[in-house]
């Protein structure tokens, strides 16, 4: 009877509907194709550490996300399909998914680095960018002072 | 398709079939590796029509639509782009049932020929000369500004080589077109084919109407550029009008007109001797029956019931005629012309309506606004 019960449970576990997610592939494609991107902006991406070095950036307003419209299934041309891939490849993390315009294609990886446990609601909510200077300002206060260390 | 066709996107034709670029994602990715990876095993069994998925120049292109099957079905697929190609090749070839039409018109030809010459000034001076056709289609020629562009469509009109060379290709059963020979070709350059093979399918499907009009053609071969020039115009205007008499074709009845002849401003005195103005009008008999005389515009008379255009002119004594003859028009037209500027007898006050208010006047139409 508890056999029954339970291939019964499973079974109608099995026929529910599952939300469809969309997945990266879909997300960036439609980013490439709504902004045009070109090869030259994997040159951006692999330059983004050494310009936010360089870079002295204070945060002055929150910045909310673009909203974007990205179909469920995307098909992209051979040239925007090896774009697509590329940029998966050389962001290859979790928050890429999140991204909504080629700016936060940009700051997806140092964020990542900053904080690689970030809740995906303030991923939907805030621009990347926002988020950074966030976490980067909340780094900064945690650090010890001078005067703190003498005392 | 139409945007398919108008953008600079390659495309590759092989074995009669369209093949479009292919679009991408990792799936189709995978599956392209898998298909192309057992490429050398499955080759053999696969006939090289049948191929879903091409490479060509490190490319992948996927069979899209059948060019024989596209061409066929065009008339249904786009209608409207159909008709606008069939359009442009009738007219390239000056193959229009109107054109042929206008050449073998005998209700034209009764009106440029006979009726016309009545109404309009011939000669200078005192000189008295009756003119036939040929001098009749000059006078038009001097009268009337005719653009350059029908001198041209006559040109094409008396050239009988291109529809001769159609019949031949035609009775010797050579395709219809060339196919556009396989590889890459950019979308505009298979539009540009694409055009040609539907105006190629479209002569074949109007070869009867192509051998009529060359006989045509070959009756009017001797006649000159020019006055086909004016027939071509014709038959594309519908109207012609010269020194006040005109003609212009009906809407409705095919091969029917509205032969007129234009009024000047005329006087009319009343009861009291007192005149009024009317302005022009255009006097108007159709060419088909009742051959009764009426004026074209808006107009007000007392011989006219209302005050609106289109109106029969009041002819009590008047029989018309029953035949359509040169004749009759022009003793119709005169008719009504005659009646409107000299009929209304201002003792009688006959008409439909008096000039003057008479002491029982019942407000109908008001010639006051006329009063000089």
């Amino acid at each position: 009877m508890d056999l029954l019960k339970n291939i019964k449970q499973k079974r109608s576990k099995q026929k529910q509907k599952q939300p469809f997610k969309r997945n990266v592939f879909n997300l960036i494609s439609s980013i490439v194709k709504q902004y045009h991107l070109k090869k030259s902006f994997l040159d951006i991406l692999d330059n983004v550490e050494d310009d936010l070095s360089s870079k002295n950036l204070n945060l002055t307003r929150i910045r909310v996300k673009a909203p974007l419209d990205s179909p469920l299934f995307s098909l992209a041309s051979k040239d925007q399909y090896s774009l697509t891939m590329s940029i998966i490849s050389n962001v290859d993390n979790p928050y890429l998914k999140f991204a909504h315009s080629p700016e936060e294609i940009i700051w997806c990886k140092p964020l990542y680095r900053l904080n690689p446990a970030m809740d995906s609601e303030k991923l939907m909510r805030y621009h990347f960018r926002t988020l950074y200077l966030h976490e980067r300002a909340k780094v900064e206060i945690e650090k010890p002072k001078p005067t703190d260390a003498k005392n | 398709m139409k945007q398919l066709l108008d953008s600079d996107l390659e495309l590759v034709v092989e074995s009669n079939f369209i093949y479009l670029p292919l679009l991408f994602d990792p799936e189709i990715e995978n599956e392209i590796q898998t298909v192309f990876r057992s490429k050398k095993q499955i080759e053999n069994s696969v006939k090289p029509d049948l191929k879903t998925i091409i490479k060509v120049k490190d490319k992948y292109f996927v069979k899209a639509l059948n060019l024989p099957s596209l061409l066929e079905n065009y008339e249904v697929i786009n209608a409207y782009d159909y008709k606008r190609l069939r359009n442009d090749c009738l007219l390239k070839y000056q193959l229009t049932d109107e054109v042929d039409g206008i050449f073998l018109d005998e209700t034209l030809k009764i009106i440029l020929f006979q009726i016309m010459p009545h109404f309009i000034k011939k000669n200078s001076g005192l000189t008295r000369k009756k003119f036939n056709d040929k001098e009749i289609l000059d006078l038009i020629n001097r009268k009337i500004n005719i653009p350059a562009r029908y001198y041209k469509n006559a040109e094409t009109f008396k050239n009988l080589a291109p529809l001769k060379n159609i019949i031949e290709n035609l009775e010797i059963q050579t395709p219809v077109f060339k196919p556009p020979g396989n590889g890459i070709l950019t979308g505009r350059k298979l539009r540009d084919w694409f055009h040609n093979a539907v105006q190629a399918k479209i002569l074949k499907s109007e070869r009867h109407r192509i051998a009529k009009s060359l006989k045509v053609r070959e009756q009017f071969n001797q006649t000159k550029p020019e006055h086909i020039a004016i027939l071509l115009y014709i038959s594309d205007m519908g109207a012609l009008e010269i020194d006040g008499f005109g003609f212009t074709r009906h809407n409705s009845y095919k091969g029917e007109y509205f032969v007129y002849k234009r009024t000047k401003e005329f006087v009319l005195t009343d009861y009291y001797a007192r005149s009024y103005l009317f302005p022009e009008c255009s006097v108007a008999v159709s060419t088909y029956l009742p051959f009764r005389p009426f004026v074209m515009e808006k107009y007000k008379h007392p011989f006219l019931l209302g005050h609106k255009s289109g109106q029969e002119i009041c002819l009590k004594e008047s029989v018309p005629s029953s035949e359509l003859s040169a004749k009759n028009v022009i003793r119709t037209l005169e008719e009504g012309i005659t009646a409107l500027r000299y009929g209304y007898d201002c003792r009688r006050r006959n008409g439909y309506h008096s000039l003057d208010r008479t002491w029982v006047y019942i407000p109908t139409i008001d010639f006051e606004d006329y009063r000089i």
